[in-house]
């Protein structure tokens, strides 16, 4: 991939750019949140870069990490053929401060794509037109891809009976536990302290 | 209700009017793979349509996380599942980018043949349920009979039909059958027949072409804007598929063309998948002329690749071999990678983070249709009650793969 | 300090350190069988073998080998360096070492890893060590090679009988002495031996014995594959559905680090592995204490009783306001227990002396027993000195028997059931016990309350050198059990009297404001780190 991308935007935002790779010869830049729409701008507008289609935004979580949300953006430049991830770091333990500027005024495509980040991931959009979940229902509670959130809870709308309002007993299939599927590979965090 | 005004012009009659809002829920005959779409109606024009995904959402971003790099197959299968096998072969590139590895070219050859394949097998889908549902029932049958030859040709490979699992970190389940090349060269010209007769019946047809004709038009400009690619993206004029801009496999080794429309409407959506389907013959007949006959078609990766059963039940390597890959999963070395390829509805990726243990730490999968639907709410916007039904299924939205 | 180069990284070392034991003080691993931190090097694995590179000057250890050249299509003799074994060699000061870079040490361990599993039998499906086995684990590593023996492998005898606790399988056996020199030189009984040479090795008991003693749990510790079972792990579990908790042993006063591992899914302990504590129990820990995890599920008291008859809390509370009203402070007694956490010692005995105002304070644990000089305290009780600490004026359990014989003493609150002495004079006054197990104390109780055992909840305990130690929280607790500092909340509630504590931390930080005793709270810094 081109070091034009990555060397543009260094001259241009210099410290907004916390740092940059390219792994497996895809060019990433973590930049500093405030900075984000600013750079998506610069991206979109600048005529040697010229990122035009917006091809991805996700949120990726290492909770044992502060900040502790990653949002990924991927962009793609359909006359240039160069490709770009952009990440910004948001989120304390709780999620608190988990915001970024909303870019869909830059490329309509990120409507949707920002909507799910939130759905999933929890990460706020500030001037986004319509910020609701996409994915899950609007009385889902949490944000399901947050590592914090366990793949067995159960969310029903309608509790489930008790066994007495039931009037006989109820052999609740187990969920899939959290120590379930292949527990054995996992590189997992050490458990909380009790209280 | 407020007097009618006398003073109006003649032959403009002011009504007072709310907005009707109707609901085309989930469950609804041409609403591909459950989609709810509210719209409010001034008459019969749409004023405003509020396009709701997320009932097949199956969280297999988050599954992904609890099983292990191989376990990943089935789910991506379940994505496109009109053409799962290129979902395989898109996930298996991407891991392989993250190791390093490159298959053997006879397995590239197989791939690209079977990925083509599943390409023909969803572009006939679409078509064809697009036509059913403005009411020419023969030719979907007919698409559905051509597609019918395609599954045959993939359940003698792969033992299923439709959710293969084929596909391998590293190579795929199993090497090519020896019917393989004489299945695709007598199914093929088959195939283009009926995809022709079809044609015949139904682009010579008045009502079908003034259906589709300049309904649901976008621009290539918009488009992009929108995050639009694959045919959808090709009908409107911008010609960017992957296959061409930045090949993979054995793509730059094959003549193809790449199908290009001119207004973006939903006429030229349903040409550019047919045109692709005639291309899709040629990749496959090249890919079966250049791959061998024999050879390996796995990796020679042992920390990826399952060993041979025979040997797994009779040597204490292999066995080790075996439950190293299967407890604790292959290990993937720690990084990141974004890895794309042109899914049956354009940009299929892949951004795979990895911890370097067995289980994935994230698997976002990029689905195609998720960025088309997404610009349906302005494709409707003016246009009548009637049109969603087109445009909607010139779109080839799969739930599976818009929610995953 | 000393340094010397392992594969370009510089390491300190200690003076007299090996190679492989200056790694492992850095946290590197050169992978090996028979070399074990505790016990004497007897380099015959041959996998540490690492690549020392000559001094500048020095003529290289070279050997002369013939290797198949596939151009010239013949044997050519050339040489390749000697490797040495990182076990056995001692680091010197600006010595350079290379493990993973080079190809010959990556050779070497491919090939003594061929040969190990030559006649390894095809066990891993019904293999307990599966999933922790060093076989699979330096296969994958270093060797990814298929089989090329065609002949059939040697066949030796499978499911021995040491002695009342280990079998031993011949086939799975490497060999590497680990056993053989953990009972010779930590257990001080050289009761195993090998037996024959080559193919036919296989490791005996000493005619006439049987392998028994007091440390034969750690032969199986030691035991870096599937050769060496014990009887009360062996198809129990498998090893990848345990989590593991960082526990610290409830045996005796020694306070043995351990691994307490639980399937989480049904709520188990299966078995206690030792930890690494230098300071403790080095690697060790005794047959008694690696048992001791049953105790987490036998003799338990689940539920609240009140005279023998199942109850709920609330009514066990009521039951206790209702004996103990109108009673006179100075006529009640508490009893810590030496077998409890400080927390729970604490929370007691800030609830009988500070809000009740009661003077009568005593102490209750498991009677003195066996001891020996490796790791065997005669003191049964986790935390004596912890007690002792907090409430240095408890007298002995014997001590309230003549009290309440004399009835200076009517109502207890007593916590655990254990007692050193035969309490049944005790009966004649009324009790309240809050216990995990069942016990001389928890039998004549009026009410009952059931307690976490020490792997239900966060713990600390004092050893008896005066460690403290915390014993984190494995299964999540049993029954309707409380933790035992709970408990004493709602009792005192009951009571009328508010507890200053509410959660764990808040007893923590107390402990160390009143008493002295540093936070252990967040995080266990103060504890000797693994």
């Amino acid at each position: 991939m081109s070091q034009l991308v990555l060397d543009k935007l260094k001259e241009r935002f210099t410290t907004a750019i916390v740092e940059t790779h390219s792994q497996h010869g895809d060019d990433t830049a973590v930049v500093d949140p405030p900075q984000w729409k600013a750079i998506c701008e610069f991206l979109r507008r600048d005529p040697e870069l010229d990122f035009d289609l917006p091809v991805d935004l996700c949120g990726v979580d290492y909770p044992d990490r502060v900040p502790r949300m990653e949002v990924v953006m991927h962009l793609y430049s359909i006359s240039r053929g160069h490709r770009i991830r952009l990440k910004a770091r948001v989120g304390d333990e709780d999620m608190a401060g988990a915001d970024l500027d909303s870019v869909t005024s830059i490329w309509p495509g990120m409507n949707w794509l920002e909507r799910e980040v939130f759905d999933m991931s929890g990460v706020r959009f500030r001037g986004h037109p319509d910020l609701r979940r996409i994915l899950m229902y609007p009385e889902f509670e949490g944000h399901p891809l947050q590592r914090t959130y366990a793949a067995d809870r159960t969310q029903p709308l309608v509790p489930y009976r008790t066994e007495a309002e039931a009037g006989m007993p109820i052999h609740k299939l187990e969920p899939f536990g959290p120590d379930e599927g292949m527990p054995f590979g996992r590189v997992r965090s050490p458990r909380p302290e009790d209280d | 209700m407020e007097p009618l005004d006398m003073e109006l012009e003649e032959g403009e009659l002011e009504l007072p009017a709310e907005p009707m809002h109707l609901n085309m829920g989930p469950s609804h005959p041409a609403m591909h793979g459950t989609v709810r779409i509210v719209l409010e109606l001034s008459g019969e024009t749409m004023v405003k349509a509020d396009v709701q995904i997320g009932y097949l959402h199956r969280g297999f971003e988050k599954m992904c996380e609890r099983g292990t790099w191989a376990q990943v197959f089935p789910y991506v299968d379940r994505l496109n599942y009109v053409s799962p096998m290129l979902n395989n072969v898109g996930y298996a590139l991407a891991v392989e980018k993250l190791c390093g590895l490159v298959v053997p070219d006879r397995c590239q050859w197989y791939r690209m043949a079977l990925g083509e394949l599943a390409r023909i097998s969803d572009h006939l889908t679409c078509d064809g349920a697009m036509a059913m549902e403005l009411g020419a029932f023969t030719p979907f049958l007919w698409f559905v009979k051509a597609r019918e030859m395609v599954w045959d040709i993939l359940e003698e490979e792969t033992g299923a039909r439709l959710t293969h699992s084929f596909g391998r970190i590293g190579g795929m389940a199993n090497p090519p059958t020896q019917d393989f090349k004489g299945l695709c060269r007598a199914a093929l010209p088959k195939i283009v027949d009926l995809v022709e007769e079809g044609e015949r019946m139904l682009l010579k047809n008045r009502i079908f072409i003034d259906r589709l004709e300049n309904v649901g038009a976008i621009s290539g400009a918009d488009a992009v804007g929108l995050g639009w690619t694959g045919p959808c993206l090709r009908a409107t004029g911008v010609a960017y598929d992957i296959r061409k801009a930045h090949p993979y496999l054995k793509y730059d080794e094959v003549d193809f063309d790449v199908p290009v429309g001119t207004k973006g409407d939903t006429l030229d959506r349903f040409l550019v998948r047919l045109g692709e389907i005639r291309q899709s013959k040629r990749i496959i007949e090249q890919s079966i002329d250049r791959m061998a006959d024999d050879g390996p078609i796995n990796c020679d990766a042992p920390s990826v690749i399952l060993p041979e059963k025979t040997a797994v039940y009779t040597t204490i390597e292999a066995t080790i071999q075996h439950f190293k890959l299967i407890m604790e999963g292959a290990k993937i070395p720690a990084g990141e990678v974004y890895s794309y390829t042109e899914g049956g509805n354009g940009e299929l990726g892949y951004y795979l983070v990895s911890d370097g243990s067995g289980t994935p730490y994230r698997v976002r999968i990029r689905p195609p249709c998720f960025q088309i639907t997404g610009g349906l709410s302005k494709l409707l916007e003016g246009r009548m009650l009637s049109d969603i039904v087109p445009t909607f299924g010139s779109l080839n939205m799969i739930g599976g793969e818009c929610d995953h | 300090m000393p340094t010397f180069k392992l594969d370009g990284k510089t390491l300190p070392f200690e003076p007299g350190d090996t190679i492989i034991r200056a790694a492992w003080r850095q946290g590197i691993e050169i992978p090996h069988y028979c070399w074990h931190p505790g016990l004497s090097a007897p380099a015959n694995c041959r996998m540490c073998l690492v690549d020392i590179q000559p001094k500048p000057g020095q003529r290289p250890l070279a050997l002369d080998v013939l290797e198949w050249d596939a151009k010239a299509g013949e044997y050519l003799p050339r040489q390749k360096p000697k490797l040495q074994p990182a076990c056995y060699v001692a680091a010197a000061d600006g010595m350079e070492v290379l493990a993973d870079t080079s190809e010959h040490v990556r050779r070497a361990r491919h090939d003594v890893q061929e040969f190990l599993l030559l006649n390894h039998p095809v066990d891993c499906p019904i293999c307990d060590q599966s999933g922790e086995c060093k076989l699979q684990d330096y296969w994958l590593d270093y060797g990814q090679y298929q089989k090329r023996m065609r002949d059939e492998p040697v066949h030796k005898p499978k499911g021995v009988v040491f002695g009342p606790t280990i079998v031993y399988d011949a086939e799975r056996c490497v060999m590497c002495t680990r056993c053989v020199r953990f009972m010779a030189e930590v257990a001080k009984d050289p009761v195993l031996d090998m037996r024959e040479r080559g193919s036919l090795n296989e490791i005996i008991v000493a005619p006439g014995r049987r392998l028994d003693g007091h440390y034969t749990f750690m032969t199986e510790h030691v035991c870096p594959v599937g050769a060496l079972t014990t009887k009360d792990f062996r198809f129990k579990a498998r090893v990848w559905f345990l989590r593991t908790a960082r526990a610290v042993c409830q045996g005796c006063a020694t306070g043995c680090n351990a691994h307490l591992d639980y399937d989480p899914r049904s709520n188990r302990a299966y078995r206690y592995r030792p930890r690494d504590n230098e300071k403790v129990n080095k690697f060790w820990m005794c047959d008694e204490g690696m048992l001791s995890y049953k105790e987490a599920h036998d003799g338990r008291i689940l539920e609240p009783k009140v005279r023998g008859v199942a109850t709920s809390a609330g009514k066990a509370l009521d039951e206790i306001k209702t004996v103990f009203a109108g009673v006179a402070p100075g006529s009640v007694a508490i009893v810590l227990s030496a077998e409890h956490s400080l927390e729970d010692n604490w929370a007691l005995y800030e609830f009988g002396t500070v809000l009740l105002g009661s003077k009568n304070v005593y102490v209750t644990g498991r009677r003195d027993g066996y001891h020996d000089d490796i790791l065997i305290h005669r003191d049964k009780n986790a935390n004596s000195t912890g007690v002792q600490q907090i409430a240095p004026v408890a007298k002995p359990l014997r001590m309230l028997v003549d009290d309440v014989g004399a009835s200076r003493v009517t109502h207890v609150i007593a916590l655990g059931g254990a007692a050193p002495v035969d309490p049944e004079a005790l009966g004649a006054a009324t009790m309240v016990t809050i216990a995990a197990h069942e016990g001389p104390l928890s039998r004549l109780a009026v009410v009952l309350l059931p307690a976490t055992s020490w792997a239900e909840h966060s713990g600390t305990y004092v050893n008896a050198k005066g460690m403290r130690q915390v014993s984190e929280k494995a299964i999540e607790p049993l029954g309707v059990s409380k933790p035992a500092w709970q408990s004493i909340a709602q009792v005192a509630a009951a009571l009328g009297y508010e507890a200053s504590w509410t959660k764990l931390h808040e007893i923590r930080a107390r402990m160390t404001a009143v008493k002295g005793i540093p936070n252990t709270a967040r995080p266990p810094a103060a504890v000797p780190a693994e």
